[in-house]
């Protein structure tokens, strides 16, 4: 029963990781309808950065997340500027294989640049606390923390602040949008930016969690979606929610099989991802647009 | 009028014979010099490479279901040979370990069950769904073999019997390559590769005119299985050993994509092209751009889907004929990009 | 715009036809001798040059996924390579002296060019004999086709023993099998009165042979084995792992498959405060990047290692193993790794089996080989019917303070072992 209960504890505090992890993937979905296929690539890119703050610079892993998303997401800025604004409202498939391309480029040219040797980010307060009998990783619940912290902060952005509102009507119809005056070139870059900038925050955090190599991307992007598919498009409480799930779903199957769970939790995300696409195609939340599966 | 004259000599019925003339070449070609293991094994390679672009094709190309997990196939092939060559006495008793020729069908067959099981579901998703939730059966698949360890000998792999033919490997290629060269040719020009065309350009106008497209699709889906699979189970052979980590690699799948794009994609003689120039320059020149090849990969994918998205075939031909890319031109004129709406 | 765009194809053909006429050899890659290496047996005048050769194949990675432990394979090999043509003079055959060439390709990483290159080694550019690749999985591919064709194979990097049990009469490997990675250091903790075991392991072929062989001995040695859980590649949590673990309460973990791993349980560990008496870690504790990343928790971790430079092996080739690392280390500018020493090992082995033989014939080399029995730089040499060096126990290290000593066999022990480790909480 201890044994369950620390399950339901990792795989919670798994979970909120998660559901910060998959903010980035689920708006530029929701708002420009790209499936960015280099999600991964840029949770990598951000644990790369808060590495290399904290080696040359000897900076908090947490504490470089000031650094890391202002200038990722004037990185994202770019980005959408010069690549992505070819692919908006174009063919699923058209942006499925550019980002595609783009993150099989952006993990080997990591690897050139970093080699493929696993990095860690060391923090002196990595130990743990007990409550109520269960055992709390130090890291782990700053992270959980910290996530909460920042989906609200992302939820109040949209709900209540003008760009915010101009986002989420840019979503919902486009040239609606437009003729209300809203320029949706140049909300779709800002959305692209923010979306780059957490995805990169997220990678920053579990950074000082997991080991940090160039082909740690796309795992995060297979479970991106599934999260996504769980939650519905763009919606914050969504993606909390489908991230606590498939954090508990994972680390419970973990638990409860012997020799082999840890495997079968690992599909048991792709399994479910495609149960749900199959079942619930329209994903078992409400989102800002349906998913068009069927 | 120098592209029409192009479109001539690349007519469809003008390749048709000018490869089965290759063809032929191609199986003479052991018979009238000696050749080394090495040359062998290089065209044996090619020969795969450019049947896997062409089964991807057949379902990724000209039924316009994106597969990003045709590798899976594959990779069911392969150690379905390897259970049959190696496990079958384990379990049956009396049952000797089956042969290569024995065995080859029934990977073939059993990668087709896998798509037909597979399909059914995925193959109701839309476009990008379907990608998707392929891309997750492949990486399910590749734990799920590592989990069933009786079987599949787990993490470890099996181990084949050694025995080595490359000229035995050539000729295998060649006749499999020459057949699903021509199954594909034929397929085209059929009934059946019209409504599979009809299918990629407009689904649901296709069905309004009677076809049954989730018949088609699902056919069109085990085909290209059936003979991936056959690969696998070749390939296992070839290389004497399996492990999930060997067969179910995602480059398989980015290498059939990459040629398809690259030579034409929905065209029949494009993919064998793009596996061809691919292969060359894997061989030649990438191993001198020894660590950024990958990199040149991605870069060149994005470059050929934004710029040449019909493929260097299909930009010979007429761009509205046959491609995918009349969809994405047509999708191009009609509707401004954002950007521009953006900075005017 | 769309003009542009319709030229585009023939322009990218145009291109990939110019490279194509640009590089002359259809070679899969540049005989890569990498550095400079390569020239003193390529490009050596013809007057101070023996007339006879002897030539060695060998396909390497030294890019892709195998890249970084490739490239010390391919250090290894060509530290031997300067060696016996610069300083012993050639190998001997009989009376004469033959100069050795080396010829090395980059396989990548993956099978097909592996099994690519070995073919062109033995069918177009002749080899004599071969030196295997780096990792188990491309050994498989390489040695069948070296049995095909009834070619010598000597490798040092391929540690599963399913190598061995495919019959090949031509495989032999000089490093202690991946079964017995293990064997000493479960039998120091064994000694010191631990009871009980829990593994995990990669599902992959390597980590999957050294965890069953973990298994192995520590029946052997009279330890209950309390849980034994597999965990995929690239795995990016191991705290279920380690929550069932702590709730056993074990004496010994063992563990491992890559580096990544290695990481990971040192920080699952921590973080669930699971504190066995000792952690032995399969792979990550005896490369010093291991303590550069993991810093003060990495004491006490215990791993095993096939050569370490503190060892007391010698021979009269290479001298002591303090010797071959200070000649590495002057060569290449860096430490020697085990896999580099391994590989000079392999190299070495090949060249005392054909000095034996007094032929370049395979079966007469093939003889020398099964007849061999020798201790070097690296350790005993001494093959048993199906290849693989019995002779050679496996070492195990232990980090103490930062510092990495060997800790067993006693043989080779230049410290005691420090056990129980002490919990997380008290350090």
């Amino acid at each position: 029963m201890d044994q369950l209960l620390q399950a339901l504890v990792n795989g919670l505090l798994l979970g909120g990781f998660y559901g910060v992890m998959v903010l980035g993937f689920s708006v530029i979905w929701g708002v420009m309808g790209v499936i960015n296929l280099a999600h991964g690539e840029f949770v990598m890119i951000g644990a790369y950065f808060a590495w290399v703050l904290n080696r040359s610079l000897g900076i908090d892993p947490f504490l470089s997340l000031i650094v890391i998303m202002p200038v990722m997401f004037f990185v994202g800025w770019l980005l959408q500027r010069v690549l992505i604004n070819r692919i908006v409202e174009r063919p699923h498939l058209i942006a499925l294989l550019v980002t595609f391309g783009l993150s099989i480029a952006l993990a080997n040219l990591f690897k050139l640049f970093f080699t493929a040797d696993p990095r860690t980010v060391p923090v002196s307060y990595n130990g743990s606390f007990e409550l109520a009998g269960l055992t709390f990783p130090i890291v782990k619940t700053i992270v959980f923390g910290l996530s909460l912290v920042v989906m609200l902060a992302l939820h109040i952005f949209l709900q209540y602040t003008r760009l915010g509102k101009s986002i989420r009507a840019a979503a919902q119809n486009k040239e609606a949008a437009r003729i209300v005056g809203v320029e949706v070139g140049r909300v779709y870059a800002i959305t692209f930016g923010i979306c780059i900038a957490l995805t990169a925050a997220a990678g920053a955090m579990v950074s000082t969690t997991i080991p940090v190599f160039p082909f740690m991307g796309p795992p995060f992007t297979l479970k991106a979606f599934t999260i996504t598919a769980l939650g519905g498009l763009g919606r914050i409480p969504g993606a909390l929610l489908g991230g606590i799930i498939l954090g508990v779903v994972e680390t419970l199957v973990a638990i409860m099989v012997p020799g082999v769970g840890t495997n079968l939790g690992i599909a048991t995300s792709f399994v479910l991802l495609v149960v749900i696409l199959i079942v619930r195609p329209q994903g078992l939340l409400k989102g800002l647009r349906p998913m068009e599966v069927t | 009028m120098r592209t029409r004259r192009l479109e001539t000599i690349f007519s469809s019925r003008n390749t048709f014979i000018g490869w089965i003339i290759l063809l032929i070449l191609l199986a003479l070609y052991p018979q009238v010099t000696e050749l080394s293991g090495i040359r062998l094994l290089q065209l044996t390679q090619i020969f795969i490479f450019i049947t896997l672009a062409s089964n991807w094709n057949l379902i990724g190309g000209m039924t316009g279901y994106v597969d990003f997990g045709h590798a899976v196939f594959f990779g069911v092939g392969a150690f379905v040979m390897g259970i049959l060559v190696t496990q079958v006495q384990n379990y049956i008793v009396f049952a000797p370990g089956l042969s290569f020729w024995q065995a080859l069908p029934i990977a073939g067959l059993a990668a087709m069950l896998f798509a037909l099981l597979i399909g059914l579901p995925t193959l109701r998703l839309k476009g990008p769904y379907f990608s998707i939730a392929m891309l997750g059966t492949f990486v399910a698949m590749r734990e799920i073999v590592r989990v069933l360890k009786d079987f599949t000998g787990g993490g470890r792999g099996l181990d084949l019997p050694p025995v080595l033919n490359r000229e035995r490997d050539y000729y295998f290629m060649l006749v499999w390559m020459g057949l699903v060269l021509i199954a594909i040719w034929w397929i085209h020009r059929s009934e059946f590769g019209q409504s599979l065309m009809a299918i990629r350009e407009d689904e649901v106008g296709a069905e309004m005119r009677g076809i049954n497209t989730t018949k088609h699709k699902i056919i069109a889906f085990m085909l290209a299985a059936f003979s991936t699979g056959i690969i696998g189970g070749f390939w296992a052979f070839q290389n004497t050993y399996i492990d999930p980590d060997v067969v179910f690699i995602e480059q398989r799948t980015v290498e059939m994509v990459m040629a398809s794009m690259l030579g034409g994609l929905g065209t029949v003689w494009g993919p064998p092209l793009g596996a061809l120039i691919l292969y060359v320059l894997q061989d030649v020149v990438w191993s001198r751009v020894p660590e950024g090849h990958l990199v040149v990969l991605g870069v060149l994918l994005i470059i050929i889907v934004l710029f040449v998205p019909e493929g260097i075939l299909g930009t010979f031909k007429n761009p509205s004929s046959t491609s995918l890319g009349r969809l994405l031109r047509g999708y191009r004129e009609e509707q401004p990009r954002p950007e521009t709406v953006a900075t005017e | 715009m769309k003009r542009v765009f319709k030229f585009l194809p023939f322009v990218l053909v145009l291109m990939f036809l110019l490279a194509a006429c640009a590089v002359p050899a259809p070679a899969p890659a540049a005989p890569a001798g990498g550095e400079e290496a390569a020239a003193p047996a390529e490009g050596a005048p013809a007057e101070e040059m023996p007339a006879k050769v002897i030539r060695i194949g060998a396909a390497v990675s030294d890019t892709g996924k195998y890249a970084r432990e490739g490239g010390d394979t391919r250090h290894g090999y060509l530290l031997w390579l300067d060696w016996v043509n610069e300083e012993y003079g050639g190998i001997k055959v009989g009376d004469e002296r033959y100069k050795v060439e080396l010829i090395m390709y980059d396989d990548e990483g993956d099978p097909d060019t592996t099994a690519k290159l070995v073919e062109k080694l033995i069918t177009e550019d002749k080899v004599d004999f071969l030196l295997g690749p780096y990792s188990s999985g491309l050994t498989k591919s390489a040695s069948a086709i070296a049995e095909k064709y009834d070619m010598i194979m000597v490798e040092g990097n391929g540690a599963s023993e399913s190598l061995f049990e495919r019959g090949f009469k031509n495989l032999f490997g000089v490093l202690t099998p991946a079964g017995n990675y293990t064997q000493s250091a479960l039998e120091a903790v064994s000694k010191q009165g631990a009871k009980s075991v829990v593994i995990a392991y990669e599902d992959t072929a390597f980590p999957t042979s050294v965890a069953e062989g973990a298994q192995r001995w520590a029946q052997e040695y009279g330890m209950e084995i309390l849980a034994v859980e597999t965990y995929p590649k690239d795995v990016a949590d191991v705290s279920s792992i380690m929550t069932k673990f702590k709730d056993l309460n074990p004496d010994v973990f063992v563990g491992g498959g890559h580096f990544n791993d290695a990481l990971l349980f040192v920080r699952a560990a921590k973080e669930l405060d699971f504190s066995p008496k000792a952690m032995i870690i399969t792979v990550g504790p005896s490369n010093p990047k291991f303590v550069q990343e993991v810093g003060a928790d990495a004491n006490y971790i215990i791993g095993p290692t096939q050569w370490e430079a503190s060892m007391s092996y010698e021979d009269p080739y290479f001298g002591t193993a303090k010797d071959y690392y200070d000649r590495y280390l002057a060569k290449w500018g860096e430490p020697p790794t085990y896999q580099a020493a391994e590989s000079t090992a392999t190299a070495l082995v090949l060249q005392l089996a054909i000095e034996q033989a007094g032929s370049l014939e395979t079966a007469a080399v093939r003889e020398a080989l099964k007849n061999m029995d020798i201790t070097t730089f690296y350790g005993p040499i001494k093959f048993d019917e199906t290849g693989k060096n019995v002779g050679k126990p496996m070492g195990s290290i232990q980090i103490q303070d930062g510092e990495i000593v060997v800790v067993a066999p006693e043989s080779a022990a230049v410290a005691d072992l420090i056990y129980p480790m002490p919990p997380w909480s008290e350090r």
